[in-house]
């Protein structure tokens, strides 16, 4: 027999949770159904294991980075409110919801675990945080964003990223079962309380989502912690009650099987395979094509001439190059002493195109130029396109507009007359004349390089 | 107790007094003198010894000790209240190491901000570990959360009550701990792993029930064993250390830790003159040299701290200070936190004689402890400082930078 005040808040919390657990947005449903589930991709299970609710975005600073951002939080609560008054009208004779409860933890703890396992494999195969490029390594520290900061302070190091990943799917797979639910939820609140405050401290803008999993991770705890109270604190005898429903007939018996190792399945052996050909093949936040064979790392521009004028080096000077850099992937960067609009997103959104993967210089300062390139090795030149298309999009923490049409593309003629030198010659933005000539530097980071290398360079 | 739980227990029982117990007097010469949070830290972080070696050479004194135990025993005693007082010192030496640490994360002192030269340090050229620093250290309010999460742990095991909370917390806390000291290199990985171990120890005790409440979810006893006081003065006694205890590892640490930021040198620097500057003209021995990122010789910008340290980043390269565990030093030529894990600038300290306008200038570096300079300073304007002795004459201008890292990333940005 529940009291009067349990019934209410029992009332309250199933509506609410159930709103909050189950998605609320046409693009799921939509991602769902015109997935071909014969050949799924990485994404395709990744955007079906995340969602939050999303009833309302408050367009204001506070909306995006504060308290206001929580808001579809609040709906969902006052239609609960609402809900549980009718339902408590209706439904006034009721003495327990007992067998309710048990399925509204069910209901938390797999869209908690699934949600928690899409995130935790994108790094226990470490892409989430990739290791810095050569690009960030020449940057200094006070160039980045906070953001930036931390994402690469986790990149730096690919083992504790996978440490971290394996806790996370751990919580994720424990929260599956009930015996082991509890564990589950406690590691999930405090991994994800950790990140919920990283996001506020570093202005990391996933503060919503982690605090959503902690909501969960601790609506799971609840049931449990009067007992450990009552065992560890109080020290009392303690007798825990748990209601589990009576399978009675066999097609229950078989859907309750189907659906709980059906998830499994789908969200802990299927994504790993995905997650795992993601990382190998397809890392999302770097871009997949190689660089220019031989060319990767960081060089001196020994002389620069425009409109064959030889201009010398000089820290203030807003037209000639400086500290150029050949990634791995086909990017091309080098500085120069003139202001740019920040590229001030994540970095994240795992677009498809090389030219979108933008985590290179998202956050960057440091008055570097991006370039993606795609390089015609029998006719000796690069189709240069700028990666920094900040200026185009609506807010400057959006995700890429990968659809928006791209400037028309630089085209320049390359030479490798000998090792470590590459002299680049064509027209630049201005259309003036360029004619360079890089020569390697032979620069050992003391930052130790990435003992797990993504992708295939 | 069975027969091989008795075995063990005086295994465990030998091993974890010579671990937690400070028997190794040899270690307190580090412990600096005086009253306050300095020598309670260092107090707070003993260890029989540095390494992983003289855990080993415990266990097989704590193996003999076993045989021999086990061999003169001569009935069945229980050890029960002997197990209870083993946990007890093992609490109190725990606690007193995690609110140690973390006091000095709440207010926070371990990792404060970046400062100016660290800003201007390309990324690659930092070690692991004092990223993991200064990436900590652009979150005050972070780190005091961790601080906060960590002295909370500690607390709980002042308590038998509360005390397997505490070390629930603490496994995972400094289990994070111990891996980030493997992931970034850092020199604190034995340390954290001897709190884990002690830790663990602390847990085991529990976890049957842990398991059989919450996992089983079978009707669970509480502990059976309370400490028996065989006079009524032991027990105050008893309380008397507890509230000592607290005095000295919460009260008078806290207090003192408060108070004294120890990371950076104290000594303030050349007046008005903090920012970094861009190298305008630079002659070295008569002869002017360009604007170069090849050059060896040529600065391409130094920086001037609030506090009397200076930094110059050239192409040179040199053997950096690779200093990784917590240090407390009271002297600021030794606080070398903002210089080590640094090898892309040169860091100076240096002594101001204002009335002849000269910096006796020192590197910071152990491994360069010679190199020594002096040079006279003339100040034309705000914003420009003139260095120069026989062979050097550098002209230096601020530069007006900006930190994205500061200004945030709320609104759109052009730098």
């Amino acid at each position: 027999m529940w009291k009067t005040y349990e019934k209410v808040a029992f009332r309250i919390a199933f509506i609410f949770f159930i709103l909050i657990s189950i998605p609320s947005s046409w693009s799921w449903y939509r991602n769902l159904f015109t997935t071909n589930w014969f050949h799924p991709g990485y994404r395709d299970v990744y955007d079906v294991a995340r969602f939050q609710p999303d009833f309302i975005n408050i367009n204001t600073e506070s909306g995006r980075w504060g308290i206001a951002s929580y808001a579809s939080w609040g709906i969902a609560l006052v239609i609960a409110i609402i809900g549980a008054i009718i339902w408590g009208l209706i439904d006034k004779k009721r003495s327990e919801y007992n067998l309710l409860y048990y399925w509204l933890r069910v209901i938390v703890r797999y869209r908690a675990g699934i949600g928690i396992i899409g995130f935790g494999f994108t790094k226990l195969f470490p892409v989430q945080m990739p290791y810095p490029s050569i690009s960030n390594l020449v940057t200094d520290f006070g160039d980045f964003t906070a953001q930036k900061i931390y994402w690469l302070s986790i990149g730096i190091v690919p083992w504790y990223q996978v440490f971290a990943g394996i806790i996370e799917v751990t919580a994720g797979v424990l929260l599956f079962f009930r015996r082991t639910a509890s564990i589950g939820a406690v590691l999930l609140a405090g991994a994800l309380a950790n990140i919920t405050f990283v996001n506020f401290a570093y202005d990391g803008g996933v503060h919503v989502y982690s605090a959503y999993f902690v909501l969960l991770a601790l609506f799971v705890l609840w049931y449990d912690v009067p007992s450990i109270y009552k065992l560890f604190v109080l020290q009392q005898y303690t007798v825990p009650v748990y209601h589990y429903p009576v399978f009675k007939r066999q097609w229950q018996r078989i859907a309750r099987w189907t659906l709980k190792w059906g998830a499994f399945f789908v969200f802990v052996i299927v994504l790993f395979y995905l997650q795992w050909w993601n990382y190998r093949y397809d890392p999302y936040k770097q871009p997949v094509h190689k660089g220019l064979a031989g060319t990767r790392g960081l060089y001196n521009v020994t002389e620069f001439r425009l409109n064959n004028e030889v201009i010398p080096y000089s820290p203030k000077d807003s037209l000639r190059w400086s500290q150029v850099t050949f990634e791995k992937w086909s990017t091309i960067t080098y500085q120069v002493n003139k202001a740019v609009q920040l590229d001030l997103s994540n970095g994240g959104g795992s677009p498809k195109e090389d030219i979108d993967r933008n985590f290179e210089l998202a956050g960057v300062a440091g008055r570097r130029r991006f370039f993606y390139y795609e390089a015609d090795t029998t006719n000796g030149t690069l189709t240069l396109r700028d990666k920094n298309r900040s200026a185009l999009r609506k807010g400057s923490t959006d995700r890429p507009n990968t659809k928006k049409e791209k400037d028309p593309p630089l085209v320049w003629h390359y030479e490798q007359p000998a090792p470590g030198r590459i002299i680049l010659y064509g027209l630049n933005d201005h259309k003036d004349s360029i004619y360079v000539i890089l020569d390697k530097v032979d620069k050992r980071f003391t930052l130790s390089e990435s003992t797990i290398e993504a992708g295939q360079y | 107790m069975s027969g091989y739980q008795r075995i063990l227990f005086r295994f465990f029982f030998i091993y974890f007094v010579l671990q937690a117990v400070p028997f190794n007097f040899k270690y307190f010469e580090r412990v600096p003198a005086g009253f306050g949070f300095r020598s309670l830290f260092y107090i707070s972080r003993y260890m029989p010894g540095d390494s992983f070696a003289t855990w080993g050479i415990i266990a097989i004194i704590a193996l003999a000790g076993t045989i021999i135990w086990s061999l003169t025993e001569r009935k069945n005693q229980s050890y029960e209240q002997l197990y209870y007082w083993l946990r007890v010192i093992l609490r109190y030496r725990l606690a007193a190491g995690i609110i140690a640490y973390g006091l000095l994360k709440v207010f926070p002192q371990q990792m404060p901000f970046p400062s100016i030269s660290q800003l201007n340090t390309h990324y690659g050229d930092f070690t692991a570990w004092k990223l993991f620093a200064i990436s900590t250290g652009i979150v005050p309010s972070m780190e005091s959360f961790l601080g906060l999460v960590e002295t909370t742990a500690g607390l709980l095991l002042l308590s038998r009550r509360t005390a397997p909370i505490g070390a629930g917390i603490i496994l995972t806390f400094t289990g994070n701990v111990f891996l980030s000291n493997l992931a970034y290199e850092g020199g604190e990985y034995v340390y954290s792993l001897y709190l884990i171990s002690m830790a663990v120890f602390l847990i085991v005790y529990d976890l049957q029930r842990i398991i059989s409440l919450i996992s089983l979810q079978q009707p669970t006893a509480p502990d059976p064993v309370k400490p028996q006081y065989k006079k009524a003065w032991l027990r105050y006694a008893g309380i008397s250390l507890k509230l000592l205890f607290i005095f000295f590892f919460v009260g008078v640490y806290g207090i003192t830790a408060n108070k004294t930021p120890y990371q950076y040198p104290l000594q303030a620097g050349l007046s008005g003159a903090a920012g970094i500057y861009n190298v305008d003209a630079f002659k070295y021995k008569g002869a002017t040299l360009p604007y170069s990122l090849t050059d060896s010789i040529r600065w391409k910008d130094v920086v001037f701290e609030n506090w009397a340290t200076l930094s110059v980043s050239s192409n040179q390269t040199f053997a950096p200070d690779l200093s990784n565990t917590e240090e407390i030093y009271d002297n600021d030529a030794d606080r070398n936190f903002e210089s080590s894990g640094n090898a892309g600038r040169r860091f100076y300290t240096y002594v101001n004689d204002t009335a002849k306008h000269i910096l006796y200038l020192q590197n910071k570096n152990n491994h360069y402890k010679d190199d020594r300079l002096l040079l006279h300073y003339e100040r034309p304007d705000s914003n420009t400082i003139i260095l120069y002795n026989d062979s050097l004459h550098v002209v230096l201008s601020k530069l007006n930078k900006k930190y994205p890292l500061i200004i945030g990333r709320r609104k759109p940005l052009k730098l």
